[in-house]
């Protein structure tokens, strides 16, 4: 307990379990492999998301244009389907798309000196707005998401006697399957994602020197790290993975809705989780795998309190008070941990 | 008979009929589960976590008495004598924009249903029509073992997988204020929608005869509007002497009103002035006060009633506007949810169509002049004057 208190993650670990255990005794639903399932997508695609903004935020700045980048892939993934170009290359067109988008914010942040808050809240507002262009407002259905219904035979074992019954089975295609629209899919992305950017953030030079300038920037320049270069890059990484993302989710709900209110909500769910998880907005520390149980943590909250019963009126207003204290929590068990001197 | 179909919950099979002792055994029951040797002592742990600066469990624990507040109250009427059912049914409704004020007398509808049935229900969704939110949503209330499903059926073929998953698990599930042709919910309640729209566009040719007419939505493509616009149009085109433009104006009332303004500047010909939307019928109503265009003959109308719609209706800023009932889109899905509960699937199923109620300056006095649940403007029982 003591060795675990003393990482940083340690107390977001905590407050995650208390939430869990205490959903757990309220509810004897919570812990059955079908609420496991059920709670996946509450939580994997905003680890995704969060884990782009941790790299963001240890070098010092912040990217709110994710929310709209995230709405804007998947119309650009339709879009590129519609000139009758292959599913892959789609996600690749779009993707790069998505990067382009994090240049830009880049190159505003870091070349021309705009404040990043104020470079991509622009953005935010743009896509958005050239995502309803596109898309001229209406929702459109995933290409590669179809369902296919077909009736099979299955084997059933009733009393002793197998049976044959037939079945309607729905049939995804497999590049749904493999991007968001299997069951797993989004908790192995996030997996991936979360474990590749850990190595990233703990034991390469680019992990390193984000650290260095999100830090002391003048010292990380004066050192010889290439400030623009390492800022630009990790906007280019938080827009690749909201873009990502984006097209995760539009794969596993089949089709996509040009719903620009939303964006700012689902950047902001990515933000909160990545600084629940132990990522400080000032810059210069940050964790990677903090912000996947950030996501987890806020994840369990709202599918508990929807599985609990919760009416939407009642929802956000425990949830914020939740988050509250839990953050209230976090904070006390930091002090246990600064106190043990690993701080 | 009392069905238990969460984990480990097979001990008990027969239960009083009366509620209230069927409560008390439940607790009793309850605790006694808890204390079985193998369970200890997770549950211990977890108890003992929650009195030690258990904060986040703390804060869930306020939910236990928002939970039992007005929205998840139940009572203990006659309806279980009446259907040979005792067990307190619990259903979901899952909603596109789970904060709209339009929806605030579904609410009172399917509160209303409940209380006579001895039901719960619990509103839940999305507050910004969050397709995937909903969907989350949809998938939680199956694993939360409801027992029926409303879900306004915004999104072509988003709802499908967790409806055929819900049927699958023997969970109903019922189509409220928007409908999915694929989908396979067992009924849909609410306006339809085509219809709906055919009617309002065979208005348009009583009223305008000919000329340049504006048709306004505010999110084209999106299933509980596009239907209507398009049953209009298909009226439309078969009277040349009309011409028709379609104008997107936008999810927030502000935008809506700016772009109907800036479009009724730009179009000083226009003879007609048409929404498909709570907001932009608004819109109209209060574009044609601002500028006078009663007085030269334009004609307009719309869905829906908003105060200000109601009240500009009444001094005959608009020509019409369709009410779709939106107490009924509350109460009906909760009616028939539980008559296929009770009744086993034998009955209970039916298509309702809410909506074509055309309300024209004197038939929406009383909408101005009363409070009542079914327009949403009060919270008590009956009808009260204003």
């Amino acid at each position: 307990m003591r060795r675990l208190l003393t990482l940083r993650e340690g107390s977001i670990v905590v407050v995650t379990i208390l939430a869990i255990a205490y959903f757990a005794v309220a509810n004897d639903r919570f812990l059955t492999s079908a609420n496991f399932k059920t709670l996946l997508p509450y939580f994997a695609p905003f680890a995704i998301l969060a884990v782009g903004e941790v790299m963001l935020m240890v070098a010092g700045e912040i990217d709110l244009s994710i929310g709209s980048v995230y709405l804007f892939a998947p119309f650009m993934f339709y879009e590129f389907h519609q000139l009758g170009l292959p599913l892959v290359v789609d996600l690749l067109l779009c993707l790069v798309c998505a990067a382009l988008i994090g240049a830009l914010n880049g190159v505003l942040t870091a070349v021309v000196g705009i404040s990043s808050f104020i470079v991509t809240l622009g953005t935010l507002l743009g896509v958005g707005g050239l995502t309803l262009i596109i898309s001229g407002a209406a929702p459109v259905a995933m290409p590669g998401a179809e369902v296919h219904t077909t009736t099979e035979s299955v084997k059933k074992v009733v009393n002793g006697h197998t049976i044959t019954l037939q079945e309607q089975v729905n049939h995804v295609g497999g590049f749904a399957r493999v991007f968001g629209a299997g069951i797993y899919s989004e908790l192995i992305w996030a997996l991936l994602a979360v474990a590749l950017l850990h190595v990233v953030l703990r034991s390469t030079r680019w992990g390193m020197y984000t650290v260095a300038v999100g830090g002391n920037r003048h010292g990380a320049a004066e050192a010889g790290i290439k400030v623009r270069s390492i800022v630009i890059r990790n906007f280019v990484l938080c827009a690749l993975l909201a873009g990502f993302v984006g097209v995760l989710e539009a794969m596993r709900a089949s089709s996509v809705t040009p719903d620009t209110a939303g964006a700012s909500e689902t950047m902001f769910r990515a933000v909160s989780a990545a600084v629940i998880g132990g990522t400080l907005l000032a810059g210069g520390e940050g964790t990677v795998v903090g912000a996947l149980l950030g996501a987890l943590f806020l994840g369990v909250l709202r599918d508990g309190l929807v599985l609990d019963g919760v009416s939407a009126d009642y929802l956000d207003f425990i949830l914020g008070f939740a988050i509250l204290i839990a953050m209230a929590v976090n904070i006390y068990v930091g002090r246990v941990r600064k106190g043990s001197g690993h701080a | 008979m009392h069905e238990e179909r969460g984990i480990g919950g097979s001990g008990r099979s027969e239960v009083n009929a009366d509620i209230a002792a069927e409560a008390l055994d439940r607790l009793e029951w309850r605790d006694a589960r808890r204390s079985t040797p193998e369970r200890a002592p997770r549950f211990a742990m977890a108890r003992r976590a929650a009195l030690t600066g258990g904060g986040a469990a703390l804060a869930s624990a306020m939910l236990a008495a928002c939970s039992s507040g007005s929205d998840a109250k139940a009572s203990s009427g006659s309806a279980g004598d009446t259907f040979g059912s005792s067990k307190k049914l619990k259903f979901v409704f899952v909603n596109h924009v789970t904060t709209n004020t339009f929806f605030v007398p579904t609410r009172y509808g399917a509160q209303d249903a409940c209380d006579l049935f001895g039901a719960q229900y619990q509103w839940t969704g999305s507050e910004n029509s969050n397709v995937n939110e909903m969907v989350n949503a949809m998938n939680t209330a199956i694993t939360g073992g409801a027992d029926g499903l409303a879900v306004a059926l915004v999104d072509d073929k988003a709802f499908n997988s967790p409806t055929d998953a819900a049927i699958k698990a023997d969970i109903p599930v019922v189509g409220y204020n928007a409908d999915a042709s694929t989908n396979s919910r067992l009924a849909y309640i609410g306006q339809d929608l085509f219809a709906s729209g055919q009617e309002m566009g065979n208005r348009i040719v009583d009223l305008v005869g000919s000329g340049p007419v504006a048709l306004f939505i505010a999110t084209p493509g999106s299933t509980n509007l596009q239907p209507r616009i398009d049953g209009a149009l298909s009226v439309l085109k078969a009277h040349p002497s009309i011409t028709t433009s379609t104008v997107a104006t936008g999810a927030a009332i502000p935008a809506e009103l700016s772009t109907i303004d800036s479009y009724v500047t730009a179009h000083s010909d226009v003879k007609g002035l048409f929404a498909v939307d709570a907001g932009s019928t608004q819109s109209i109503a209060q574009t044609m006060q601002k500028h006078s265009l009663r007085g030269k003959g334009v004609k307009a109308g719309g869905y829906d009633l908003t105060p200000i719609t109601q009240k500009l209706l009444a001094s005959d800023q608009l020509d019409f506007t369709i009410d779709q009932q939106p107490y009924l889109q509350g109460f009906l899905p909760v009616l028939e949810l539980y008559l296929y509960t009770v009744s086993k699937t034998l009955s209970g199923m039916a298509d309702v169509n809410t909506g074509l109620k055309f309300l024209d300056k004197t038939t929406v006095k009383p909408y101005n002049s009363t409070k009542s649940r079914y327009e949403g403007s009060s919270k008590a029982a009956g009808v009260s004057k204003s």
